[in-house]
């Protein structure tokens, strides 16, 4: 019963894996040629304020005019109470927060694994007390104690990347410095000491490549969960300054305008960033699955 | 044997608080904020300048601040004295004002939690019963996508939903309609403190007024939950002594219902950890239905640079949260001995 369940897990996963893994190359791709997708500037003001986006049916025929070129291209999600045109907006902040989320795991991955290895090699007092910061870190309520970062460092996108690097380096630390244990004492290491290798080196080229599995597929997990932090940092005001484009703050502005009815500059941001972390977390638990202990 | 267990869990809780307020102490002070000029403005007079800054403290050293953080001064006196201060911004007491808000937050994670753990339960429970059947697959796209949500957004989308467009839902006005007196103050939690005012009206008004916001959290907080039962009941049925119930041709229902009991262990120590994570992590919530809890608060105090109101804030959720670590921990032991040991 054990490996047809197994089995069955797996081939389930197929589609959702393709759906993930589309998901993500979808956001990779309109965060990296933004520029060259969007009609209009993010960041500057049309004359055509809060326009609702055209209707479906009218989708094909407005279509067919923009690519020949004939009359103005459409607002095709609308235009905010502010007059920008909010599929341009939703495009570009891909890039924004692709690029926070990304730069805040690739410095907790550096930091964090880099430590884990130290702190799980190494056991003395200087690494001991490493740990314990760690862990102390970890008991931080995250979302307040970023807001209370960004807040007073303040409000650029370099500091809302340092503080969520604070906040998910432990995470990184902790994954690495269990494998570490685990590898320290097997017999690999111990032939690589009688080949006269010095600590520093084996620590480095037999340690590190062994241990960083897991903090890989936390990776995904964790940019997933920066996207919605900073989402939800410029959300509440503690974030990346507006008129930057990015999905929590043009969520907030929306949010303002909902009660009117104009559900549209809140709604496609808000759905390109459930669509995203959906695909981030996708690839998250297929990798887990895959590689995972 | 509990009791001792519970002693030396309680002391390293102790150290840790401790530590932590330190931490937190020092750490805001690190940052390069300015909130003497946030108060007297940009442009204010160096003589203004420098008497807001005494009457704020901030002219002592660093070590000094926390010795009157810790110890107090001539009026107050201390977080020794169970004091957490007085607030920059509305001059009244930080303890006064988390006794107000923090209620209004428990009580909404307290219901939401109650009503994803109602629902997820079962719902994680039926995927793990036949794997690999449409059941299992349906739970574990929902339990990944529900788990990976931005809360706010589907708020807002709910409130467009269910008042704007249905106006089945009140609007998103706090926890009573603004014509409504609130009860008494008694717990601080609205529902509760209707009940005890006996007054049936206002508390069903009360949950009216939550249903939104605890829909939506809800929804966040069962994924995680579905996809942990899941697992952990998918788990247990490949245990052993599953395989022996299978053999005896036990009937599916009652093989789950102890697969359900194996798997609580690791269950509550899930739900305890998201549990304290809400309370700092109801923030956005609070603030899309303008609740006026803890989050709201913090939210307020940290755009104002209030740094007595954001110790209080950050200190509480952490004694919380490290206390519902300990109440996990000791429901571990007295479920298996051997946790204790």
């Amino acid at each position: 019963m054990t490996d047809v369940a197994v089995e069955k897990d797996q081939d389930s996963l197929g589609v959702l894996a393709w759906i993930g893994i589309g998901i993500v190359s979808v956001a990779i791709f309109l965060a990296v040629f933004s520029p060259w997708l969007i009609p209009y500037d993010p960041t500057q003001a049309t004359e055509n304020v809060s326009t609702p986006p055209p209707p479906l049916s009218a989708w094909p025929s407005l279509f067919w005019q923009t690519i020949v070129g004939d009359g103005p291209t459409p607002h095709w999600f609308g235009t905010d109470a502010s007059g920008l045109d909010v599929f341009s907006r939703t495009i570009e902040a891909t890039r924004t927060d692709l690029i926070i989320a990304l730069s805040a795991n690739i410095v907790s991955v550096i930091i964090g694994v880099s430590l884990g290895v130290i702190s799980g090699y190494f056991r003395n007092i200087w690494t001991e007390t490493l740990l314990r910061t760690s862990d102390l870190l970890q008991s931080f309520p995250v979302f307040i104690t970023a807001m209370i970062l960004v807040a007073l460092a303040g409000r650029s996108w370099v500091n809302i990347v340092l503080a969520m690097s604070f906040l998910y380096a432990p995470i990184y630390l902790r994954l690495t410095r269990t494998e570490v244990l685990a590898l320290r004492d097997r017999s690999f290491i111990e032939a690589a000491r009688a080949l006269g290798k010095t600590e520093f080196g084996i620590a480095r080229q037999h340690i590190l490549p062994n241990a960083i599995g897991p903090s890989l597929i936390q990776f995904s997990v964790t940019i997933g969960f920066a996207i919605l932090l900073t989402a939800g940092l410029s959300f509440v005001g503690a974030g990346v300054r507006p008129p930057t484009p990015e999905w929590g703050s043009m969520i907030a502005t929306g949010a303002t305008q909902l009660v009117l009815g104009d559900w549209w500059p809140s709604l496609f941001p808000g759905i390109a960033i459930s669509v995203t972390v959906f695909g981030f977390a996708v690839c998250g638990h297929i990798l887990e699955k895959r590689y995972g202990r | 044997m509990i009791w001792r267990f519970t002693l030396r869990r309680l002391a390293v809780g102790l150290v840790q608080l401790s530590v932590l307020i330190v931490a937190v102490f020092f750490l805001i002070r690190l940052l390069p904020a300015d909130p003497v000029s946030r108060f007297v403005g940009l442009n204010a007079s160096p003589e203004a300048y420098a008497l807001a800054e005494q009457s704020l403290g901030l002219d002592l050293p660093a070590l000094e601040q926390f010795e009157v953080f810790l110890f107090g001064d001539d009026e107050e006196v201390g977080l020794v004295g169970g004091e957490l201060g007085t607030s920059w911004v509305t001059g009244s007491s930080v303890n006064q004002e988390i006794r107000q808000y923090l209620p209004v937050t428990l009580e909404l994670i307290t219901l939401s939690f109650l009503i994803a753990v109602g629902l997820g339960v079962p719902i994680g429970v039926l995927g793990a019963v036949n794997p690999g059947g449409a059941a299992d697959k349906g739970t574990l796209i929902y339990g990944l996508f529900a788990g990976s949500q931005p809360e706010f957004s589907w708020g807002i989308i709910f409130i467009f939903v269910f008042f704007v467009v249905l106006g089945i839902a009140p609007g998103p006005l706090g926890r009573l309609s603004p014509l409504t007196d609130p009860p008494d103050f008694v717990t601080g939690a609205i529902t509760i403190d209707a009940l005890l005012a006996g007054r049936v009206d206002i508390f069903l008004e009360a949950l009216w007024y939550l249903s939104l916001p605890i829909l939506t959290l809800s929804f966040v907080l069962s994924g995680p939950i579905i996809k942990m039962v899941r697992e952990n009941v998918a788990q247990t049925m490949n245990a052993d002594f599953m395989f022996y119930g299978q053999a005896a041709g036990l009937p599916r229902g009652i093989l789950a219902r102890d697969a359900l009991r194996a798997a609580f262990a690791p269950a509550l120590t899930l739900i305890g950890i998201l549990f304290g994570f809400m309370i700092g992590g109801a923030v956005l919530i609070e603030s899309i239905f303008s609740i006026s809890g803890l989050g709201q608060y913090a939210i307020r105090s940290i755009l104002a640079f209030d740094y007595p109101a954001i110790q209080g804030v950050v200190l509480t959720i952490s004694a919380l949260t490290l206390l519902i670590y300990l109440a996990i921990d000791v429901c571990q032991a007295l479920l298996d001995p051997r946790v204790s040991v």
